[in-house]
């Protein structure tokens, strides 16, 4: 493979070059980072250091361990569509690194003062060579012990109207803080830092640790430990695809999905199909305006997957979008699943800091605002108690006019002994406060339990179950809607007809654009069918999948199971609070309520003795 | 304006009035009520721009004038009032006070200069009704008016003259899409040449109110854009819903042959009964038709099941079929005699029901799957 006088790296034929995602490859300093530190990583690099002056306007100086290069190979690489990644347009279809074009150094070298120090590995001697706006001098011998330093100065200066459109050092410096955190996520093998000269912004060390702990590990360090106490491992496989990663517990969501990192072969991307599946995945467990914090990886076969479809390699596309949904959603569903009734930790943390004793009051940050702490502790705090939906009202209590009483049945010497038989995940009640709420001990805490929020979670589950067993009863229209779309959206939403009877509606083309309604799920009641098609249609357009029927009559049972189940202030026997916590224990996904807030809060006595100074 | 009422005369007019009034308003006067004294009467007037009406009353008036306050405080406030009190209202300036025994308020009034006048405009159709056909209409068809926005042409009822083998009649229509009523009055004079019209279902309420305490000829004026209806102290104008209600009569099938002959009230009590055990809200129930007899059942995957078995005239072919129980009680509680009659096809196929009393009154119910 290497032959010639250029070594690894070579120039690309024409017809491979054609059919590169032609575009702008640097935009602002975050993509020229983002590029440097790709190539880092496809150089086998095991540490990588950033530095970044003015945000990367004045400098971005990235420094490897990888392979480096030789001189010869140091002329090539900034050449334009001269790669070592691929060979032939052959190769396009099948790309494992994540450079392949050819096109990052000299797009970088062309608008900037680049310089590239490198020592091949195994040579004894390093090579510069500088790139003034497209203007090569060197290679000339310089120092470098090993791998690859390359610098970047003046970004830009030789295009000043591009300059013009860079923003604040700040938000250049977050952007490509982001970039670097993104690629440290899929990379725990390889330490990363960040500093802006004079001070570390960001720093990972190596993983020491293999396979899952490395990963959990490192998104500890980049997500904050808060998100991998609250997130469940997910591992599906499917075909040739593998899923892995970490899903949040919708009770540790966000008010946006900013925190959703998905990866096809280690690769950052972004793509609309994670949000639509994320959503198909979390539907049950979280209000439409809240998101879960996940981070995926998914690996297959390089053959099946175009990962040259964007000039920034940001997007890819997949052979098989349904496969690769498919997989989420069942990979993610299976893991919260799994997860069972367990809330997030983040909550009894949470319940914590407001019982701290008044010496130290916590004091709540403004949603939104940075805490001091930085991200654990107040962050959890905040996915708590920001505003979700609001509170249902007979969650609600006020201490003003609920006198202050616990509510305490003598514990039979007969309850006392299974309490200690059983070990209850959930413990055995021991009370109800202010008719809301059960206390139980379990083996090492105190479960609080709101009872409307478990009980209505719980009836929505048996719904829903019985829903499923016995199919979804249809109400035929006498006079049947006709509903025009475009004949694409008509199209569309035909292709899904079988999946939309099944839940209740039956769907009929209707000419061209137009589809004529036939039936509705009669638990909708007198449905406006037309807005109903055109929201499913709007739908499968952004997300390939029409959510809103389900949603809409998973919103129905939601209702009912609010109305059926018992409310706050109901008193309960031990009897009954214990038969709510075993039914709990036994029912998947009780550990949130339909809205995604926790239906019970577990807190360790560690963290009591804590309260008290005992530990 | 200065005059002198009794309590119980002010409170029946403001409450006809003041359900036209929206509890919300963007504009602001439209949440008043316009008082006017003049003639010796009193006239109130409320609009929601769709919908005006004036109602008059008898009271003793020292000066003449008008003006316009807050319809639900005042109708409040008189609605509070010791029965038999004699109020008192005098206009000064801008605010109106009420003086009731040792009670007295001041309300804020706005001009009624600036109170919207609602023209019918040309109404060239003119019948009177008497005020139990109009009854009749309204109460055998609204159940059906649909609420739908999206099909805002079915907000109402449809009122036309229809050709029957019986000659001319005047029929009201209504149906939500899931089921249809249809009953018919004979064709008043000169109703003949006036166009089918759709009235909104706001002023069907207004109406029917008026109906509860009068019995005589309601006047009747229409055109194909409004329509007004006259009673003894009452006129409300209406603009009608502007849309081309559907051709429902492809929708009544012709050529259903199994007839089901059963007690209305007997067939109501069971279907009510075995619903009581379905939780869901689709509330269906399943009828089994056999010789002479039905079966009712309900399953609920929850509760468990509900079955009751009723004697019936039935000689056609055993089948099954399921309707919303609501919709079919909905009907039965619409039949007056003794019988309700089913023309039934097959399970999904809408099948047409009457009273067995009342040749005029029609009703069509789309079944379920379940
Ligand atoms: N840090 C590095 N260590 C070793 N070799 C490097 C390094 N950076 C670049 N190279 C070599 O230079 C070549 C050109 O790099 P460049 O980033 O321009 O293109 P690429 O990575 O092949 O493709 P792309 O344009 O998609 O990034 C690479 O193929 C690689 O062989
Ligand atoms: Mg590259
Ligand atoms: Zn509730």
């Amino acid at each position: 493979m290497d032959d010639g006088k250029s070594g690894r790296i070579h120039l690309l034929d024409e017809q491979t070059v054609n059919q590169i995602a032609a575009g702008e490859v640097v935009e602002r300093p975050a993509s020229a980072v983002k590029e440097l530190v790709e190539n880092a990583l496809d150089a086998g690099a095991h540490h990588i250091d950033v530095v970044l002056r003015e945000g990367g306007k004045a400098l971005i100086s990235v420094t490897d361990d990888g392979i480096g290069m030789s001189p010869e190979e140091l002329g090539m690489a900034v050449e334009r569509h001269a790669t070592s990644k691929l060979r032939s347009a052959e190769d396009l279809n099948a790309i494992g690194t994540l450079g392949f074009r050819g096109e990052a150094l000299p797009s970088i070298g062309s608008v900037s003062r680049l310089s590239i120090t490198s020592r091949a590995k195994g040579a004894d001697e390093a090579w510069a060579l500088k790139v003034d706006a497209g203007a090569k001098t060197g290679p000339l011998p310089a120092a470098l012990s090993a791998g690859t330093r390359i610098e970047v100065r003046d970004l830009f200066y030789a295009t000043p109207a591009r300059l013009k459109f860079l923003k604040a050092d700040r938000t250049e410096q977050s952007n490509a803080l982001d970039i670097i955190k993104r690629l440290a996520m899929a990379h725990p093998h390889v330490a990363f830092s960040l500093s802006d000269g004079d001070r570390v912004l960001f720093r990972a060390e190596r993983a020491l640790s293999t396979g899952d702990d490395a990963q959990k590990a490192r998104l500890g360090d980049i997500l904050g430990r808060a998100f991998t106490d609250n997130a469940v491992a997910v591992d599906a496989v499917r075909d040739d695809l593998r899923l892995k990663g970490f899903a949040g517990l919708p009770t540790y969501s966000r008010g946006n999905a900013q925190q959703q990192y998905l990866f096809v072969n280690g690769r950052p991307v972004k793509d609309r199909l994670l949000v639509g599946a994320v959503r198909g995945a979390y539907a049950d467990f979280l209000a439409r305006d809240r998101h879960p914090v996940l981070v995926l990886f998914l690996e297959l076969d390089p053959h099946a997957v175009d990962v040259n479809v964007h000039p920034a390699k940001a997007e890819v596309r997949f052979r098989d979008q349904g496969l690769v949904r498919g997989l989420i959603v069942s990979g993610l569903r299976h893991a919260l699943g799994a997860a069972g009734h367990r809330a997030s930790t983040s909550v009894s943390q949470a319940a914590l800091g407001a019982a701290r004793p008044a010496t130290s009051p916590v004091t709540r940050p403004a949603y939104g605002e940075k805490s001091a702490l930085g991200g654990g502790f107040h962050d959890a705090a905040r996915s708590w108690q920001a505003p979700t939906s609001p509170m249902p009202e007979q969650s609600r209590f006020d201490p003003e006019t609920i006198p202050v009483s616990a509510r305490h049945e003598p514990v039979t010497q007969e309850q006392e002994q299974a309490a200690q038989r059983e070990d209850y995940p959930l413990g055995t009640a021991r009370g109800q406060l202010h008719e809301t709420y059960i206390m139980a001990q379990n083996a090492d805490g105190i479960v609080i339990v709101d009872q409307h929020a478990a009980h209505e979670r719980l009836v929505y589950e048996r719904m829903k179950a019985s829903l499923e067993k016995s199919g979804v009863a249809r109400q035929m229209l006498l006079l049947p809607d006709v509903v025009e779309l475009d004949p694409d959206a008509a199209s569309r939403v035909l292709a899904r007809a079988e999946e939309f009877a099944e839940l209740g509606l039956v769907l009929e083309p209707f000419g061209d654009g137009a589809v004529v309604v036939r039936e509705v799920p009669a638990l909708l009641g007198k449905v406006d069918s037309v807005r109903l098609v055109r929201d499913l249609a709007d739908d499968l357009a952004e997300l390939d999948q029409g959510l809103t029927l389900k949603e809409r009559l998973e919103e129905v049972c939601a209702t009912m199971a609010c109305h059926g189940s018992v409310r706050a202030g109901r008193r309960l026997t031990l009897d009954e609070m214990n038969a709510l916590l075993r039914e709990m224990e036994a029912t998947p996904h009780s550990g949130q309520c339909n809205h995604g807030r926790p239906t019970y809060v577990e807190l360790k006595l560690r963290d009591v003795e804590r309260l008290f100074g005992r530990r | 304006m200065k005059l002198t009422i009794e309590r119980s005369a002010l409170l029946k007019a403001l409450s006809h009035v003041q359900s036209v009034v929206e509890k919300r308003n963007t504009i602001p006067i439209l949440s008043n009520v316009q008082i006017e004294a003049a003639d010796g009467q009193l006239a109130l007037t409320a609009t929601d721009l769709d919908l005006a009406i004036v109602e008059h009353t008898g009271a003793d008036i020292a000066q003449d004038g008008a003006t316009t306050v807050p319809a639900h405080t005042l109708h409040d406030i008189v609605r509070k009032l010791p029965d038999g009190a004699q109020v008192g209202l005098s206009l000064n300036d801008r605010t109106l006070t009420l003086n009731a025994g040792r009670s007295r308020f001041t309300l804020a009034c706005l001009p009624r200069e600036d109170f919207p006048v609602m023209s019918a405009g040309e109404l060239p159709h003119r019948f009177t009704l008497p005020a139990p056909q109009m009854k009749r209409l309204i109460d055998k068809t609204r159940f059906a008016i649909s609420t739908e926005e999206t099909r805002y042409y079915l907000n109402g009822i449809y009122l036309h003259v229809a050709e029957g083998e019986k000659g001319s009649t005047l029929r009201a229509v209504a149906t939500d899409g899931h089921r249809l009523a249809q009953v018919e009055v004979a064709l008043p004079d000169g109703a003949a040449g006036m166009p089918g019209i759709i009235i909104p279902r706001k002023t069907v309420q207004e109406i029917r109110k008026h109906l509860d305490e009068f019995e005589g000829e309601i006047g009747i004026e229409l055109s194909d854009t409004k329509i007004l209806f006259r009673f003894a102290h009452a006129v409300v104008t209406s603009k009608l819903i502007d849309g081309t209600f559907p051709d429902y009569s492809r929708v009544i099938p012709e050529g259903n042959d199994r007839l089901l002959k059963i007690s209305c009230e007997e067939f109501s009590e069971a279907v009510d009964r075995v619903s009581t055990i379905s939780s869901d809200k689709s509330r269906s129930v399943k009828l089994a038709l056999e010789t002479d007899k039905i079966m009712l059942s309900v399953t609920s995957p929850e509760n468990g099941t509900a079955t009751e078995e009723l004697a019936a005239d039935y000689s056609a072919e055993a089948m099954e079929i399921g309707f919303n129980s609501r919709y079919l009680l909905d009907i039965l509680d619409q039949v007056e005699g003794d019988e309700v009659e089913a023309r039934l096809a097959d399970s999904a196929s809408p099948t047409v029901m009457r009273d067995g009393a009342d040749e005029s009154a029609l009703y069509v119910l789309m079944p379920m799957r379940v």
